[in-house]
């Protein structure tokens, strides 16, 4: 289990795999730095919480045929504001999380056009 | 008309110049700004002037910070662009196909519908991420790396369009033009002339241009893309609708000599060219279609490997292919995959063929051509003894000449198109299974009678039936590596026989007398069956041996969720309706294989 620190200082703890989908993440548990739980000064809990329920849903093996994924991510992505909207950008673009950061900034790139 | 609302500062927009800060201010104390500069209306002519165009949206939705490039999209301006990028396009990109009588690949290329497939990823994009930190203005939290992300992920056009939000974001831009390597465009009728010319000019570094008219192109257009383009290495011109493409033989020859570093060329509607001489040591690839009656064509391309020459179905072409055969044997020794669709093909034509020095062929694909005979088989299959794919769709080649090719060929030939060969029976098709080891594909499509085909698709692999007067054709096929297996139309087939465990794809089109009971589809890995115009009994059947196929080859049991909300262990399939085969099939989890297979109608 992995201990995350968001900036506000709430704590979660998550399982490896989910972690993992994080390259930075993945990275500094390569290097072996988590063991007091790994700080995200750039993240915010409400973030951070968001950021770890795409992770569940996407982590390898569950959640469910492609489709229901693309159902789920959809859903994911329209119910939210805006300003969480850019925060999760900045953030997945922190944690290096591919998936999202595609997800996401599709979503802006079609708001805009 | 009032300036956007901004989404509230906290939310970082990059780039938001300080006007717009100040327009801001203003604007919470009364209407009366003018929308472009920010100055208060009253007594104020406005010199600003915003690009107007009709089809811009009036309202930008919101300013969002970010933009990506992305691979083409339609757009609502007149003209569509596509840049690819490191993510996959959105869905609204329309995807320039040379249409190909033959794909010399596995898929093929006409197809593949979605964007995505087509989209080469742009390392450079990344690279230039450490740049823009420093140089773009931006005074919110929402750095240059999110707004590169998502200006990679959009339209060219509403790329375009962002440019002009602010000055962070046309820097942002510009950037990005400058970073692409691949841009596809379709350019509409209205085109307005030198747009193609202005926007090839942000885009230095372009490699691969692939160009979609709809307008007439000429020579004009080539100089601009010659002179815009110093790294050109790709470029594919597609025509659609009315469009002419006015190209002569000369002004492209001098095109390709000029362009240094052109390694493929790909261009349709050719039927201005008249003649031409085309010199380039780098050209490797070559594909010209809808040609007609050139005078004269000379291939000075030692390095070409793959050449694709369509000409047009027309009955007055008079281009001398033999020429042109025998000038290519001498000049062009590098060639491996050939493909000549004509109706002028004859066995001179490939005489003169097998009497280049064609070390390295690979593919040799002669269609349309009635004039070929088993004597030019024999020709091909004694020179060329590494083929691997060879394709005589059109051609009357007898059962005789499928021996020939059994016994030239059997170590390397994987694909085998004999679709539209009236004179192949099916006693043939059944030699040739049994006598080619390495056959992956196999199209014999409408080689029984029936005259009224549709058009000559030689992808589709199909095994000829017998072509005796009247039905009761049987067909019976077994092959261990067989991948792709086209019957399409044959119309005098009734009964078939297949037991191909690695049989993917199976086109039972036009089938029409084939009888249900008479089918037996021994084919665990089937995914894809064509079967429009068969009988509703017919796709039953094989919608049910396929599921017994399928059921047959699970080793576990997946749990499924059924229709009514259950979860339940898969049993026998037999049990299950013909209207829930659908419903077996979802429910996966990712991991594993899909092995769905989709009946086509």
């Amino acid at each position: 289990m992995i201990v995350l620190k968001s900036s506000d200082g709430e704590t979660f703890e998550i399982e490896e795999a989910v972690a993992l989908q994080s390259q930075t993440i993945a990275h500094m548990v390569e290097d072996d730095c988590v063991e007091n739980g790994i700080p995200l000064a750039n993240v915010t809990g409400e973030i951070l919480a968001k950021i770890i329920e795409y992770c569940k849903k996407h982590v390898e093996g569950g959640g469910g045929s492609e489709e229901e994924l693309k159902i789920w991510d959809k859903e994911f992505i329209e119910n939210i504001d805006q300003s969480t909207l850019f925060n999760l950008i900045l953030a997945a673009n922190y944690l290096n999380i591919k998936t999202l950061l595609d997800l996401t900034c599709q979503r802006v790139a079609d708001m805009i056009s | 008309m009032q300036p956007q609302p901004h989404v509230s500062p906290t939310t970082a927009n990059a780039g938001i110049s300080a006007a717009f800060e100040s327009q801001r201010v203003r604007k919470n104390r009364g209407n009366y700004n003018c929308g472009r500069c920010g100055q208060p209306k009253k007594g104020h002519v406005c010199h600003l002037t915003l690009p107007s165009t009709p089809d811009v949206p009036s309202t930008p939705i919101s300013l969002e910070p970010v933009s990506c490039i992305s691979a083409a999209a339609s757009s609502s301006r007149s003209t569509i662009l596509s840049l690819t990028s490191l993510t996959s396009a959105p869905p609204r990109q329309s995807i320039t196909h040379l249409r190909r009588a033959l794909s010399f690949d596995d898929v093929d290329a006409r197809n593949s519908t979605q964007d995505e497939s087509d989209l080469d990823p742009m390392s450079t994009d990344l690279d230039l991420d450490l740049d823009l930190d420093t140089d773009v203005v931006q005074p919110g939290r929402f750095h240059a790396v999110g707004l590169w992300e998502v200006l990679k992920r959009l339209p060219p056009s509403s790329l375009l369009m962002a440019a002009r939000v602010c000055k962070g974001w046309r820097e942002t831009a510009r950037r990005m033009w400058k970073a692409a390597e691949e841009l596809r465009i379709r350019v509409p009728e209205r085109a307005q002339i030198g747009y193609i010319g202005s926007l090839l000019q942000k885009c230095p570094r372009l490699i691969r241009l692939s160009l979609k008219i709809e307008s007439d192109i000429d020579a004009t257009t080539l100089a601009c893309i010659a002179f815009s383009c110093p790294n050109l290495e790709v470029l594919e011109i597609s025509t659609s609708g009315s469009a002419v493409n006015r190209i002569s033989g000369d002004e492209l020859a001098r095109f390709v000599a000029n362009k240094q570093g052109l390694t493929s060329l790909k261009m349709e509607g050719c039927t201005n060219l008249g003649g031409f001489a085309l010199s380039s040591s780098s050209l490797s690839t070559l594909w010209l279609a809808d040609l007609h009656s050139l005078s004269k064509m000379i291939f000075n391309c030692p390095n070409l490997k793959e050449i694709s020459l369509e000409f047009s179905r027309q009955e007055d072409d008079s281009t001398d292919l033999v020429t042109m055969v025998d000038g290519l044997g001498r000049t062009c020794t590098r060639l491996q995959n050939i493909h000549i669709a004509s109706l002028k093909l004859s066995h001179t034509v490939v005489l003169a063929l097998t009497a280049g020095d064609f070390r390295g062929l690979r593919m040799l694909s002669l269609v349309l051509g009635i004039g070929i005979t088993d004597a030019s088989v024999a020709a091909i299959s004694s020179s060329y003894t590494n083929l691997e794919l060879l394709d005589l769709s059109g051609s009357s080649i007898t059962d005789t000449g499928l021996g020939m090719i059994c016994d030239f060929l059997p170590d390397t030939l994987s694909k085998l198109l004999v679709a539209l060969c009236p004179n192949i029976t099916s006693s043939g098709i059944q030699f040739a299974t049994a006598q080619l080891p390495l056959l992956e594909l196999m199209d014999c499509g409408m080689t029984v009678s029936d005259p009224d085909s549709d058009n000559a698709t030689t992808e589709e692999k199909s095994l000829t039936p017998q072509r005796t007067s009247g039905y009761n054709q049987k067909v019976f096929i077994k092959h261990k590596r067989l991948k792709k297996l086209s019957l399409w139309g044959c119309s005098s087939l009734d009964a078939l026989f297949l037991n191909c465990p690695e049989l993917k794809d199976l086109n039972l089109n036009l089938c029409s007398n084939l009888q249900p009971e008479s089918l037996v589809l021994q084919c665990p890995k089937l995914q894809l069956v064509y079967a429009s115009g068969c009988q509703d009994l017919l796709t039953r059947a094989i919608r049910k041996q396929v599921s017994e196929n399928f059921g047959a080859s699970e080793n576990h049991l997946p749990r499924k969720r059924l229709s009514d909300g259950s979860k339940r262990v898969l049993a026998a399939p037999l049990f299950y309706q013909e209207t829930r085969e659908d419903d077996i099939y979802t429910g996966k989890r990712r991991k594993i294989e899909k092995e769905v297979c989709k009946i086509i109608q």
